[in-house]
């Protein structure tokens, strides 16, 4: 499972969620679309639908309308006779079907002088016609005062009625449509009758209720005053009018639709039924009664299709991600698993092992340009690691060496203190602290013969494994010629003409050479390039004026010149090498001979020892951590005046 | 540690500026042995601007002093003052070296 910081969760997220957010919009806008070019389709298809049917109405409506047009105008321009206004009527009621009764009534007097009232109506009953004479029909009211006679009379033009049951069992939906015919004879237009035919409207209702529009949608009639004349819902047709509902409902804009179509308007509208379904009607007039025609289409039935449409293309791109994602993780996976096995691989190799296994470059993209990258760099690592191992190695052979040479070097400077304990007359001690492993001082003191002990100290050039060198063989040849000679201006010049005699390269060492005389504490001194000693005794301390000679090596034939001083008992040389007096702190000042001087006048001097350390220690104070940059040799020598005579 | 070269009248003139120590020294060495492979014989070394030497400078400057001899050539010093006098003193290095006060007259001394 990748870690949630992982590059396959990330490409994954990121993938999906613009896929998802780009579809998701294609979709919606492809969803909104469709709805508005739906809904624009919709109108003129409703506005088909209900003129079509509502052409249906008129034309039956119409055809009856002629029919007793036709009547009413054959009984204008010729007078019939009793028989003849029979036959007429039966024949009408035989030639139209679609009508269901039909009828004459005359105004007071206008058939006959005799009778006053005077009306004839024929209607179907059991597949025969059957008469009715209106003036004897209707004892109450005369016919005269009847809606069907007196609205066509007064208002002097043909009128459809509002539809009602008849009567003759069945409880039929019918309709009666009256044109009033004419006198116009003597110039003026008297009224002579109204001519009635009744059309039965569940034919008509029959054919509305049965239009199916998608699931549920319907269409629906409504007469002149509202009355609902057909609607799939049986028990409010002739029950309700589109006011109730309206009413009922506390819907002011139904109110305001039925308002519109009593008008006879005709529109396209969206309204919420009270389950809170939408719908859309289209409402068209029936010219001819004044009722409307309205068809329905239940919203969401009619955008199912485009919302099935929708789920179906929406379920395709959730499956469609689905893969996607899947693919995406195999990619990132054929990245992301090299890559992990690299770093597995990394780890191992950042422990020390360089053997490991690299994992095999399987694709020719980055991942594999990385492994083998990988690979040469492993291998390169390996050669740098295996250099260094072995360069090391030989550093440390080297080290090895070099202390071991320290080690050689220090046992050949004599260390025993005190070095000669019978002998009461003088003190030594010495000490030399190497700048590197091995280092170009030195000091030597021995006896030459039983009174005269030959000391002196000496500082090759430079430092390091090439001063180390030279120092053995100017120390050996120095005491050797020394132990022979005895006079230091002769043990210098001698040893001076060897060592310039092989000196290619230059090397050359100071030296100041001594020998004291036990018995007097007389000191013979020669010094060849040597720093002067500074001398104690108990008035003063100074250093000691001295002529010197030239540096022992470079020059054959060099001169050196003795000189003498006398030591009083308790009187102290002090012998060193210029690494105490050009001793370097952090800021690159020298210890100098002045603060030497100070520090031996402060120096404790019970025993030389700890005279040498105490300035040993001084000048590692002043260095303050700087690094030696020189060898540091001192040798101090205190006279205690002749032994007693043995 | 910086050296500057300069034809003089008779010979090339050799300032040292700084220090000549352990690190600077083999510098010297190789600035006065191109000079030398160059030809050049005669030479002062001005020592006006040395603030320091240490025994791997005053070996340096034996070599190519030696260097200079087996050419049949002439090397001295000029403006040796301060510490580094001291150090040519105690050293004897002015018995082996001719030193001169001013680069003019080590220039004078070279050429005969």
């Amino acid at each position: 499972m990748p870690e949630s910081k992982s590059i396959v969760t990330r490409l994954i997220l990121v993938i999906t969620l613009f896929c998802a957010t780009i579809f998701a919009g294609t979709l919606g806008y492809n969803y909104t679309r469709s709805r508005a070019i739906l809904e624009h389709e919709l109108e003129a298809n409703a506005r088909n639908q209900a003129l079509s049917l509502a052409n249906r109405v008129e034309r039956e409506l119409v055809s009856v309308s002629k029919v007793a047009e036709g009547v009413a105008r054959s009984l204008e321009t010729s007078k019939h006779t009793e028989a003849e206004l029979c036959g007429l009527l039966r024949s009408t009621l035989a030639a139209n079907p679609g009508i269901y009764g039909s009828g004459v009534a005359y105004e007071p007097y206008a058939f006959s002088r005799v009778e006053r009232l005077y009306g004839r109506y024929y209607h179907r009953e059991d597949g025969k016609s059957n008469l009715i004479r209106l003036e004897d029909s209707y004892k109450e009211l005369p016919y005269l005062y009847w809606d069907w006679y007196q609205i066509p009379r007064e208002l002097g033009k043909s009128e459809w009625s509002e539809p009602y049951f008849g009567e003759g069992g069945g409880k039929i939906l019918m309709s009666t449509c009256s044109i009033p015919f004419y006198d116009t004879t003597a110039g003026d237009k008297h009224l002579r009758g109204v001519v009635a035919a009744d059309i039965s409207l569940e034919s008509l209702t029959e054919l509305i209720s049965s239009v199916r529009i998608l699931k549920t949608g319907y269409a629906a009639l409504y007469s002149r005053n509202g009355m609902i004349l057909s609607h799939p819902q049986k028990e409010a047709v002739m029950n309700e009018t589109f006011f109730n509902i309206a009413e009922s409902r506390h819907d002011t804009t139904l109110r305001e639709l039925g308002k519109k179509m009593v008008r006879g308007e005709s529109g396209f509208v969206l309204y919420t039924s009270p389950d809170g379904a939408r719908n859309w009607m289209y409402y068209t007039p029936i010219r001819t009664t004044g009722w409307t025609l309205s068809v329905v289409f239940p919203e969401n039935e009619l955008l199912e299709n485009v919302r099935n449409l929708s789920m179906t293309m929406a379920a395709m791109g959730f499956g469609g991600l689905i893969m996607l994602s899947l693919a995406v993780v195999y990619i990132a996976r054929s990245i992301t698993r090299p890559l992990r096995s690299l770093v597995a691989v990394t780890e191992i190799m950042a422990s020390g092992n360089f053997d490991v296994e690299l994992p095999r470059a399987r694709s020719n993209d980055e991942v594999g340009t990385l492994t083998n990258s990988f690979q040469a760099m492993a291998t390169s690592l390996k050669e740098y690691v295996r250099n260094l191992t072995e360069t090391t190695a030989a550093k440390e052979r080297i080290e090895s060496e070099l202390n071991l040479a320290t080690d050689i070097q220090a046992s050949l400077l004599p260390r025993i203190f005190p070095p000669f304990p019978n002998r009461k007359e003088f003190e030594i001690y010495a000490s030399m602290d190497p700048a590197k492993e091995v280092g170009g001082d030195f000091y030597d003191y021995f006896f030459i013969d039983d009174h005269k002990i030959c000391f002196l100290i000496a500082d090759v050039a430079d430092k390091g494994v090439p001063a180390a060198l030279y120092m053995m063989v100017a120390k050996t040849l120095l005491k050797s010629e020394g132990q022979r000679l005895g006079k230091p201006e002769l043990i210098l010049s001698c040893v001076n003409n060897i060592l310039a005699a092989d000196n290619d390269s230059c090397m050359f060492a100071t030296v100041f050479c001594a020998t004291l005389d036990t018995r007097s504490g007389e000191v013979h001194f020669a010094s060849a390039g040597h720093n002067p000693p500074l001398l104690m005794t108990s008035q003063e301390i100074r250093y000691l004026a001295v002529r010197n000679g030239v540096v022992l090596g470079p020059m054959p034939d060099a001169v050196y010149n003795s000189e003498t001083i006398l030591l009083e008992p308790g009187d102290t040389l002090f012998l060193y090498t210029d690494g105490v007096s050009e001793a370097k702190n952090p800021e690159q000042q020298l210890y100098g001979e002045a603060r030497l001087l100070q520090a031996l006048h402060e120096a404790p001097n019970e025993n030389l020892s700890d005279l040498i350390r105490h300035i040993r220690s001084e000048v590692q104070r002043y260095a303050n951590g700087a690094p030696q940059s020189d060898d540091i040799t001192m040798l101090a020598i205190t006279y205690r005046g002749s032994a007693p005579e043995d | 540690m910086e050296i500057q070269t300069s034809k003089g009248s008779t010979g090339m003139v050799v300032s040292v500026i700084g220090k000549l120590d352990a690190v600077t020294a083999s510098d010297y060495e190789q600035k006065l042995n191109s000079l030398i492979a160059d030809g050049e014989t005669k030479f002062v070394v001005d020592f006006e601007k040395l603030d320091y030497i240490s025994s791997a400078g005053l070996r340096a400057i034996l070599a190519t002093a030696k260097r200079i001899k087996a050419k049949s050539g002439k090397i001295v010093m000029a403006n040796v003052s301060g510490t580094v006098k001291e150090v040519f003193d105690i050293s004897g290095f002015g018995s082996i070296f001719p030193m001169y006060s001013s680069v003019a007259s080590a220039l004078t001394t070279v050429a005969g």
